[in-house]
């Protein structure tokens, strides 16, 4: 009974947990997002996620065939990538596009690299970044969620006032600026909205109250550490005061900028990405903070009504510097012997 | 009742592996396997190995010195038996590949049984000179039983330069499986807290601590029993986590004092001793018996009579797991020590030495299928390496370092602090040998300063 013994470095036990674990914590998490996109953007929602799902997973297919490695896809990996792209995108971007968005986000944001684990930039915001640039009119086009009357107002000057029918709220208090109406739309009934997910803007990123409790699933289940998110909305928020200190009139509430937008979104699920985010403790407080940062940034300074994907693009980049210098200290202290 | 530190005594970092010590828990020390042959190991222990003192051929008596040598950092070796030196001759080492051992032949095969213990009423640790003690330890070849393998003379003996202050026992016993420890604590309890007064008389420490974790109630029970009316000894309920029972971890619980990387915990002025060394310490001193024989847990799902055995140091591992009825079911692994820093051995002859404190036999199941096949795939950098890090490291970068070649990066991420818990490895989703990896890292730097043979 005793023989074909293996020998192997210890430890010779290990906990019940694998790639996959991670992954499809990541896709419950997601879950609350894609019920509330489904419920407030109706079919096109439903279109999109399985289409950018199903082309992620086929590409990293091929990708796996051409790189003659074995089949990866049974880490889910591409799943979240795919769900996570198409959470990003705009409701009424056609199919194909998505499907261009999410081919690119797998076979050059990840494969190219060597797969998973490999890659220097956030798969999925290497995508939307891709399309962003590609087709800029099709990535601003918004709708109006399918819960709001068709009735209202459109989009329209003398409607200013009523943010949800507008593109979305950022792109609405942009406009505003320019047209010098004044920025401040943070009435109690706008923050409602946004809370809950009932304005435009990407399919995943309106409703604040999913994206929360995909976050306390990941917390509760250890899948991702409290820093990031905490840095990334802290320092947003901090940003955000401080503008809206200097001119309240032209520069909008800090809770609407956490509230509207992707901010939420890459806070929780996209800047906490483990492959593209630094190791240590210090250096993701570092990493969220930037993140935090360069989006509100943009946002104030900036072309783009949106941020998010570009500060989260640029501080991948500067991961592996990040891991660098935040190189973490012995318990014992630094050895005063080599 | 001895006074008790209060507090959440715990480090920071660590795992909670399934525990498991339930299979063995219940089960008194009982005799161990009648021995005809034992191969006494000539290198036992951290420090310079032993030369053989004996002839083959030699006839040697129960308790005689085998092997000795002049170092300071070293302890002897004893026969556990009366018999003939068959040879002297290489022997399987679950370490160090191929040593040299004393074989010797029993003339008699007779059971081992653990001598009775009684403290005598008269007994007082301050009748016995701190020099007579540290050289009874020394001659006993008395070495940390937890695992290590330090010698504990060098341990204790007073230095000059850096007094002792606090001891700690270390009643921890936090590798699953394992269970030799808590039974000596229950059954054992006058001898250890004999050892401990005489431990802490001749190392001149003036406060002594005695640690245990908090899933151990019934040897907190007994010890803090046996401790009242000595109110030079304390009591520390630290908490149940791997690795509590490591000395530096333990000593941050406790004293909330750090060892610093690369040194070991008397330069801030502690002793940590395990209680079987204690245990060993007062036979040494009272009975003058050296460190011939242990208790040893043999478990594990698959072993037919799991249980903890009072062993010949020297005995086979093979012979032990055939003294327990064998395996019920294929297995896969036999380690020496426990699951999570005990090391798989191949040859079931490798003989028992006296840092052996369990056999492990593990079943497939046990180990996990993709444990077991060893399947890797990419670090995720999901950072769960460096939050269970009790050192503060991070596994990742070392690991990957070294199975890049980059000896010097590795070693600037501290390479050398890493204690081999094997913590990383165990939350690893990725499966990655981190420990291994970094074990290997140590090797080829010590090759690289030349100091270990290729």
């Amino acid at each position: 009974m005793l023989k074909d013994l293996s020998v192997s470095f210890s430890p010779h036990i290990s906990q019940a947990l694998s790639t996959r674990t991670v992954m499809v914590d990541v896709v419950i998490g997601l879950a609350p997002a894609i019920a509330a996109a489904g419920y407030y953007f109706r079919l096109r929602a439903l279109i999109l996620i399985s289409t950018c799902v199903i082309a992620s997973v086929a590409t990293e297919w091929v990708c796996n065939i051409v790189r003659k490695k074995a089949c990866s896809l049974g880490d889910f990996s591409a799943v979240v990538t795919g769900i996570i792209l198409a959470l990003s995108l705009p409701p009424r971007l056609p199919v194909w596009t998505a499907v261009i968005g999410s081919v690119f986000a797998i076979a050059i944001g990840k494969m190219v690299f060597g797969g998973l684990g490999s890659n220097i930039f956030n798969p999925a915001m290497a995508g939307r970044t891709f399309l962003a640039v590609s087709f800029g009119t099709l990535m601003t086009t918004w709708a109006t969620p399918a819960t709001i009357d068709g009735k209202m107002p459109k989009i329209a000057a003398e409607n200013m006032i009523h943010a949800r029918t507008q593109a979305t709220p950022l792109a609405w208090s942009k406009m505003a600026i320019k047209n010098q109406l004044g920025a401040d739309i943070y009435g109690e009934q706008n923050f409602k909205w946004t809370v809950t997910g009932e304005v435009g803007g990407c399919l995943g990123e309106t409703s604040v109250i999913a994206l929360a409790i995909g976050l306390g699933y990941l917390l509760m289940r250890r899948t991702i550490a409290f820093h990031i998110p905490l840095a990334v909305a802290l320092s947003a928020f901090v940003f955000g005061t401080i503008t809206y200190w200097i001119d309240s009139y032209s520069y909008v509430q800090p809770f609407y900028h956490l509230t509207s937008g992707g901010l939420l979104l890459c806070a929780f699920f996209i800047a906490t990405d483990p492959v593209t985010a630094p190791l240590t403790r210090r250096g993701m407080w570092i990493f969220g903070i930037g993140v935090g940062g360069l989006t509100m940034l943009i946002r104030v300074f900036g072309g783009y009504p949106e941020g998010v994907m570009f500060s989260v693009l640029i501080m991948n980049a500067v991961t592996p510097l990040i891991d660098r210098l935040c190189k973490r200290v012995p318990a014992g202290g630094k050895p005063s012997v080599t | 009742m001895a006074a008790k530190i209060k507090g959440r005594l715990s480090f920071r970092g660590g795992v909670h592996p399934p525990e498991r010590k339930g299979i063995t828990c219940e089960s008194a020390i009982q005799a161990g396997p009648a021995v005809k042959e034992v191969a006494i190991m000539l290198s036992q222990h951290i420090g310079a190995p032993c030369r053989a003192v004996v002839e083959k051929g030699a006839e040697v008596e129960a308790g005689q010195k085998v092997g000795d040598c002049d170092a300071f950092v070293c302890a002897p070796v004893h026969s556990p038996i009366a018999g003939k030196v068959k040879e002297i001759g290489l022997r399987s080492h679950a370490v160090l590949g191929r040593t040299l051992a004393v074989v010797i032949s029993a003339e008699a095969e007779t059971s081992p049984v653990q001598p009775a213990w009684e403290l005598k009423g008269d007994f007082d640790a301050s009748a016995y000179s701190s020099g007579q003690i540290c050289e009874a330890i020394r001659e006993g070849g008395l070495v940390g039983m937890g695992g290590a393998g330090f010698p504990t003379r060098v341990k204790i003996e007073p230095n000059p330069q850096k007094p002792n202050e606090t001891m700690i026992i270390n009643g921890c016993e936090c590798e699953p499986y394992i269970t030799c420890d808590y039974r000596m604590m229950l059954e054992r309890t006058n001898q250890i807290v004999a050892g401990v007064k005489l431990a802490k008389a001749a190392s001149g420490c003036s406060r002594a601590i005695f640690a245990i974790e908090d899933n151990k109630p019934a040897a907190i029970e007994a010890v803090s029993t046996a401790l009242r009316g000595s109110n030079d000894i304390e009591m520390a309920v630290v908490k149940t986590k791997y690795p509590q029972g490591g000395e530096r971890q333990l000593i941050n619980s406790v004293l909330r004092k750090r060892v610093p990387t690369g040194g070991i915990p008397p330069m801030i002025g502690v002793v940590v001793l395990n209680v079987a060394t204690t245990a060993a310490i007062a036979d040494a001193v009272v009975n003058k018996r050296p460190l011939t024989h242990r208790v040893v847990t043999v478990s594990g799902e698959a072993i037919a009579r799991p249980g903890n055995y009072y062993v010949a140091i020297g005995t086979l591992a093979g012979d032990l797991i055939e003294f327990c009825g064998g395996v019920t079911r294929q297995s896969a692994k036999v380690i020496m020590g426990g699951p999570m820093m005990g090391l798989a051995i191949a040859d079931l002859d490798t003989p028992l030495t006296k840092t052996s404190g369990a056999i492990t036999v593990l079943t497939k199941e046990q180990i996990g299928k993709a444990k077991f096949k060893r399947q890797q795939t990419a670090c995720i950098r999901c950072g769960r390496c460096l939050a269970v890090c009790p050192e503060n490291l991070n596994p990742t970068k070392i690991a990957h370092a070294v199975k890049s070649n980059l000896l010097e990066l590795a070693q600037s991420y501290y390479l050398n602090a890493c204690m081999e818990c094997g913590c990383c490895s165990y939350v690893c989703p990725a499966n990655i040998e981190l420990t291994g990896y970094i074990k290997t890292g140590k090797i080829f730097v010590a090759r690289q300063k030349k100091r270990m043979p290729q």
